[in-house]
């Protein structure tokens, strides 16, 4: 995973210390790091893992669009953004939001409004598969544009 | 004219297709898409309610027209994070 792209839709593994070191800077005094993972159950079933599903051109402008948006909000010094996609494992890393700014209360707020968005306004699915081989896609709620 | 039509996890099942191009009636609307889509995909309807629909990705109105080469995204409800 590349350092220097903030905004990445990804089939492969997320590492969230390269997330958290990518908005590394000297003007910040803090960074809040989010990161999102498959849960072992849904709705009190045993989950054996979730298939993602995503409208990438689309994902990725939607993510942009929120970066632009947090940074006309708060004063961010830098923030990064990663989501993956296709089959994962429970425990897996899904999601990874890095936010840095000059104090942390800023940097709390930002974090928490860029994770909220990406689960609103992003065009993503998951389908959940269980130990007995049955599958269902997870219900969402309708896209905020 | 002819839109590119993307579906998307459940209404991709529902569909049994990806992707396909539709041909409407020039000044078509997203609703006049939908109402077409249902009459060549049947299962379709029972999640119609439930859809949004995306034009040139950007999340869009039923009432708003379509062009010639639009790309729409058939959006069930969403799931990220």
């Amino acid at each position: 995973m590349s350092l220097k792209k903030m905004v990445t839709i990804t089939r492969r593994h997320i590492d969230p210390s390269l997330v958290l070191a990518s908005v590394a800077v000297d003007s910040a005094g803090g960074a809040v790091l989010f990161v999102g993972t498959i849960r072992e159950k849904s709705g009190g079933r045993p989950v054996k893992g979730l298939a993602y599903e995503v409208y990438k051109q689309m994902a990725v402008k939607r993510m942009r669009e929120i970066e632009a948006e947090v940074r006309r909000k708060w004063p961010v010094k830098r923030m990064a953004m990663s989501h993956r996609y296709g089959q994962l494992k429970v425990g897996e890393v899904s999601v990874a939001v890095a936010v840095s700014c000059e104090h942390r209360a800023e940097a709390f707020e930002a974090c928490r409004y860029a994770i909220d968005m990406i689960k609103r306004t992003l065009p993503m699915w998951k389908k959940e598969s269980f130990g007995n081989g049955t599958e269902k896609w997870v219900k969402g709620s309708p896209i905020e544009g | 004219m002819k839109v590119r039509v993307l579906y998307f996890a459940a209404a991709r099942d529902m569909a049994s297709v990806g992707s396909e191009d539709v041909s409407l009636s020039e000044r078509a609307s997203v609703g006049d898409l939908a109402r077409e889509m249902i009459r060549l995909h049947p299962a379709l309807k029972n999640l119609v309610g439930s859809l949004r629909f995306s034009v040139n990705r950007e999340v869009s109105g039923n009432s708003e027209r379509l062009r010639d080469g639009d790309e729409v995204g058939v959006l069930p409800p969403v799931a990220g994070g």
